[in-house]
């Protein structure tokens, strides 16, 4: 590890500022985000501390919201790992995707810079973390977006597990987590194959609902990967036919 | 809540779920590679998974499959909000709307 020589150097700064500006207007939509967060974990019923502490431990709005429900419903701890396993799939992706962007960069910081990966990030910094030599640049560039990224869901989470406290129960502000997680779903399904995906995956839940153990939301997701896949492979064939 | 108890331990299980498929390959360089048909496969994983927690959820009311129910309006007036509009906000305010609106029309 190169943890010997100073990390703020000047072209970590150039690169940090350059990040930090372009990711700047993307970052406030993250604000709803985190507001929805904190309503929707008071909701669930966690005290502020405990809800912080999943906001501090977790760091990811989707496997956070999507858990939510299956916490509050009692569902089997496997089911609730395996959902949020399932909903981070994409990283892996994304992780590998990225992953030359890092070379030259310690083991410590690849431990912090993945933790701090996030769709927003990712599709900020992966064109210039691939193309430039500097490592130092390029993690102030990568980590300038991440570590804003964290700070402001960290804050408005926060606004939120209190501004929950203050609103009547009547109100169901626990749909507002439902509504986030369309908010996820509906640019995804754009993509034909994605629609098929989502279909299949939503369709199958209702219709397994009855299985034990909430087995039907794993089968749904089976289901959906399954369908999605052959739509995809279907759509190629008839262009290609 | 019955995780009262091990609310914590639930939450560090979720937390590696998330951090280690996100560190993975960050962490182990260009020493493994995942096969493209995988990768390919598992693109669908988030959309299958989001719609199997959010179906179930808006359509199913009492244990029984209600297709007219406030719910599903306002999961229709956040679909169409979301697909129509960049405004993060816009979403919310037209999903809580017809839902509470629609609620309040039924007289609940």
């Amino acid at each position: 590890m190169s943890s010997t020589r100073p990390l703020f150097t000047a072209s970590f700064r150039a690169g940090a500022s350059e990040g930090f500006v372009t990711f700047l207007p993307l970052s406030v939509g993250l604000v709803p985000w985190a507001l929805v967060m904190g309503m929707a974990m008071t909701s669930a019923g966690f005290t502020p501390l405990q809800a912080m502490g999943m906001n501090l431990i977790v760091f990811a709005g989707t496997a956070q919201l999507g858990t939510l429900p299956l916490i509050a419903g009692e569902a089997p701890l496997w089911l609730i790992v395996a959902t949020a396993l399932a909903l981070n799939l994409r990283f892996v992706i994304f992780s590998a995707a990225i992953t030359p962007g890092f070379r030259g960069v310690g083991t410590l910081l690849r431990w912090l810079a993945g933790h701090l990966l996030t769709d927003g990030v990712f599709a900020t910094c992966l064109d210039k973390m691939l193309h430039t030599d500097d490592p130092r640049w390029r993690l102030g560039y990568y980590l300038a977006p991440a570590v804003w990224s964290w700070a402001l869901w960290q804050t408005f989470a926060l606004v939120g597990i209190y501004a929950a406290g203050f609103i009547p129960k009547q109100w169901s502000l626990e749909f507002m987590a439902t509504i986030a997680l369309i908010v996820l779903l509906v640019p995804m399904a754009r993509v034909r194959p994605m629609l098929v995906a989502a279909l299949v995956g939503g369709a199958s839940a209702t219709l397994l609902r009855n299985m034990p153990l909430r087995l039907g939301v794993v089968v749904a997701i089976c289901a959906g990967i399954a369908a999605g896949f052959a739509a995809e492979h279907w759509e190629h064939k008839a262009r290609n036919a | 809540m019955n995780y009262d108890n091990s609310l914590w331990l639930v939450f560090i299980l979720i937390g590696l779920a998330t951090t280690l498929p996100r560190a993975g390959f960050i962490v182990l360089g260009n020493r493994v590679a995942l096969p493209p048909v995988l990768q390919r496969a598992l693109r669908y994983a988030p959309a299958a998974a989001l719609a199997a927690i959010v179906t179930p959820d808006v359509l199913v009311i009492g244990g029984a499959v209600e297709v007219f129910n406030p719910k599903l309006a306002a999961a229709g007036a956040a679909v169409a909000a979301a697909a129509l509009s960049r405004n993060p906000w816009l979403p919310f305010i037209a999903g809580m709307g017809v839902l509470l609106g629609v609620r309040y029309m039924l007289g609940g």
